[in-house]
């Protein structure tokens, strides 16, 4: 029962996403840490089929990390959510397709603003203000719809974050556990605890 | 051919044909309430699959003087429905020396439909009217006896076409209204029948299962002004006696391709 | 479960008197969950044609990055922008090299064409997902709306409507087909592009 958030604020987008790892009812471990720092300004929540996640965030982080290296400057948000997104639709007709669902949130640092792109497993791709992955999306999205502000401080972008989480708590049959949060402004990405 | 059986075969050895006791027959209904008026359409073709079957099998049927039903899905089933419907209200009024009222109409359909519910008449049902108010009526159910009272409804082959442009037309949905000047709730005849005309006649051109005549009963409500009606042409009046609801049909051509 | 209606979305195209409209809807959806209300399936391609493409959301904006691509190779090569009708073959062929294994998007054009004698000509098209080019003369629908949309538009549209009359119109009868439709809608958006202008507005719709 994988879930992930993605919101956006004034100038900051916070990515959550659990920390449960689980192969069919075990759950295997309990701080696997799913969310990507793909570039100073940018980060990246992978879920879905086990195995293809990391392996296709790897490949993802060090593409990236190697267009930086070449060009000596990262890629802008929205340029690196086309690149993944074309990676995973390429993948679709692929012999074997990388099931992968994605939240990519960034901070552009040429135009200073936030954005937040959610990506399914297809490749489709939007920009939204706030996005969930998983069946916590079931219940999120209608919360989010109420209570979203994008002009909201980051104090109180993690207390809509917070009924997100405890949302999905308690009405999931099963509870994801402990999430790891993680926020992107123009310092760049840093882990805060909820 | 859905009630052919399959012939019995000696090799047929694993798998058998189920016998499929429904089939599809095209075409569409339609019915819109007015304020002292109802109209109660419905087109003439019948198919199944890309065989027309006949240009002229109609499924608009007159119940009584001041009620009309349109039948649409599996026309054997839409038959035998009304067949029996008239049988109850003929009962009703051995019994009560009167016609059945409207909503009561109504309430039998629904437990007629339902009392098929695990074999149902595979038949979307639209009954239009005079209410014992005067005002015009459409009730529409679906095949297990759901039902509802309504303005207008289309139901049938192309009722996803023509139910979102009686939306727009009837209802004024996505319009806005001028200030002080709300929407009408109820449109005169002069405005409906030419709807009616234009939501079959585009049925025709983009449904291959709509077409060749179209037949439009009218009901009025008591005394009330014939609107117009006089001068509309291929009428017909079905009106029983003198003082009570006056009952029409509009029958018209539509494109036989 | 059509893997053309997984995301869900429509698209409409008008001819009016020496102008052209389209319009989609704004939706993008995993089948019933709606995840945003600012999809657009419409491209820019010239100064005086749009695409439409509703489908397989993944393949809407493959699509649309293959033909950004290839009408800008068209533009360097020819040293021209492409005309209307040639682009539509273009839109034809790209699909059609995919003949086993399609795109799942069913594209709509809108367009102004240039004529022989130097007048101007309203143009619209749409092919199905392998690109069968369908040419009409009054108007194109496609998406999960689309028989709502032929149904509506069948009712509304007429010959010769001006700009401001083929605006009316194409709005009305997006918004009441959508209405309809449970994987189409929250919010429409709707060009109108005249010989020496193009009008974009956004439409507010019902949200559910």
């Amino acid at each position: 029962m994988e879930t992930s958030f993605g919101i956006t604020g004034k100038g900051y987008v916070i990515i959550a996403a659990d920390t449960t790892s689980a192969r069919s009812i075990i759950k295997m471990k309990t701080d696997e840490d799913k969310i990507k720092t793909l570039s100073p300004h940018l980060l990246m929540a992978y879920s879905g089929e086990p195995g293809d996640t990391v392996q296709f965030a790897e490949f993802v982080e060090r593409n990236i990390r190697l267009y930086q290296i070449r060009n000596l400057y990262a890629l802008r948000p929205a340029a690196a959510a086309a690149w993944i997104r074309r990676a995973l639709a390429n993948s679709l007709r692929s012999r074997k397709p990388y099931g992968v669902n994605l939240l990519v949130g960034g901070y552009d640092t040429a135009s200073t603003d936030p954005h937040l792109y959610w990506i399914d497993y297809f490749g489709a791709m939007t920009e939204v203000p706030f996005a969930a992955h998983g069946y916590g999306a079931y219940f999120a999205l209608s919360l989010l719809d109420r209570y979203h502000d994008p002009e909201a401080s980051l104090e109180e972008g993690l207390a809509v974050l917070r009924r997100c989480i405890d949302e999905v708590a308690k009405r999931l049959v099963i509870d994801p556990g402990k999430y790891k949060v993680k926020v992107v402004d123009k310092d760049g990405v840093r882990e805060v605890e909820l | 051919m859905a009630f052919v059986l399959p012939p019995r075969s000696a090799h047929a050895v694993g798998q058998q044909q189920q016998f499929n006791p429904y089939a599809e027959n095209g075409g569409t209904i339609l019915a819109i309430a007015g304020a002292n008026f109802s109209v109660i359409a419905g087109d003439t073709r019948q198919s199944e699959g890309y065989n027309v079957q006949t240009r002229y099998a109609p499924k608009v049927f007159r119940l009584t003087d001041k009620a009309v039903l349109a039948t649409n899905g599996f026309s054997a089933d839409g038959n035998m429905f009304v067949k029996k419907v008239r049988q109850r209200l003929e009962w009703y009024r051995h019994a009560h020396a009167k016609d059945m009222s409207l909503p009561a109409i109504a309430r039998l359909i629904q437990s007629m439909l339902y009392q098929r519910r695990f074999f149902p008449y595979y038949v979307y049902n639209i009954l239009g009217g005079i209410e014992d108010d005067g005002s015009g009526t459409v009730y529409s159910f679906d095949p297990v006896g759901s039902y509802e009272r309504e303005t207008c409804r289309a139901a049938g082959a192309a009722s996803s076409l023509v139910q979102p442009f009686l939306d727009n037309q009837i209802y004024f949905k996505n319009q806005s209204s001028a200030p002080g000047s709300p929407h009408p709730t109820h449109l005169p005849l002069s405005r409906v029948l030419p709807l009616v005309i234009d939501s079959f006649t585009s049925a025709t051109e983009r449904h291959i299962e709509v077409g060749d005549g179209l037949e439009i009963y009218v009901v009025l409500a008591k005394g009330s002004p014939l609107q117009g009606l006089e001068t509309v042409h291929g009428i017909t009046e079905l009106t029983s006696g003198p003082n009570g609801e006056r009952m029409f049909v509009i029958r018209r051509n539509l494109k036989r391709d | 479960m059509s893997i053309m209606d997984y995301n869900g979305g429509s698209v409409v195209a008008m001819v009016g008197k020496d102008c052209v409209a389209i319009a989609s809807d704004l939706r993008l959806g995993n089948q019933a969950l709606g995840v945003s209300s600012n999809f657009q399936k419409i491209f820019p391609i010239t100064d005086r044609i749009y695409l439409g493409l509703p489908g397989l959301a993944t393949d809407v904006t493959t699509l649309k990055e293959r033909f950004r691509f290839r009408v800008n190779m068209y533009t360097i090569k020819e040293e021209r922008e492409i005309e209307p009708e040639t682009f539509a073959h273009l839109v034809s062929s790209t699909l059609y090299e995919h003949r086993f294994g399609p795109y799942f998007c069913e594209p709509v054009m809108a367009g102004i064409s240039k004529t022989p004698s130097g007048g101007i000509k309203p143009f619209i098209a749409a092919t199905d997902l392998i690109g069968c080019l369908n040419f009409a003369k009054d108007f194109v629908v496609a998406g999960t709306a689309s028989e709502k949309l032929f149904g509506v538009a069948e009712g509304l549209w007429e010959p010769d409507l001006e700009p401001e009359d083929l605006f009316e119109t194409i709005s009305q009868t997006i918004m009441n087909a959508v209405d309809r439709d449970a994987y189409s809608g929250w919010g429409c958006i709707v060009h109108v592009i005249t010989k020496d202008k193009i009008t974009t507005r956004t439409l507010k719709g019902r949200m559910d």
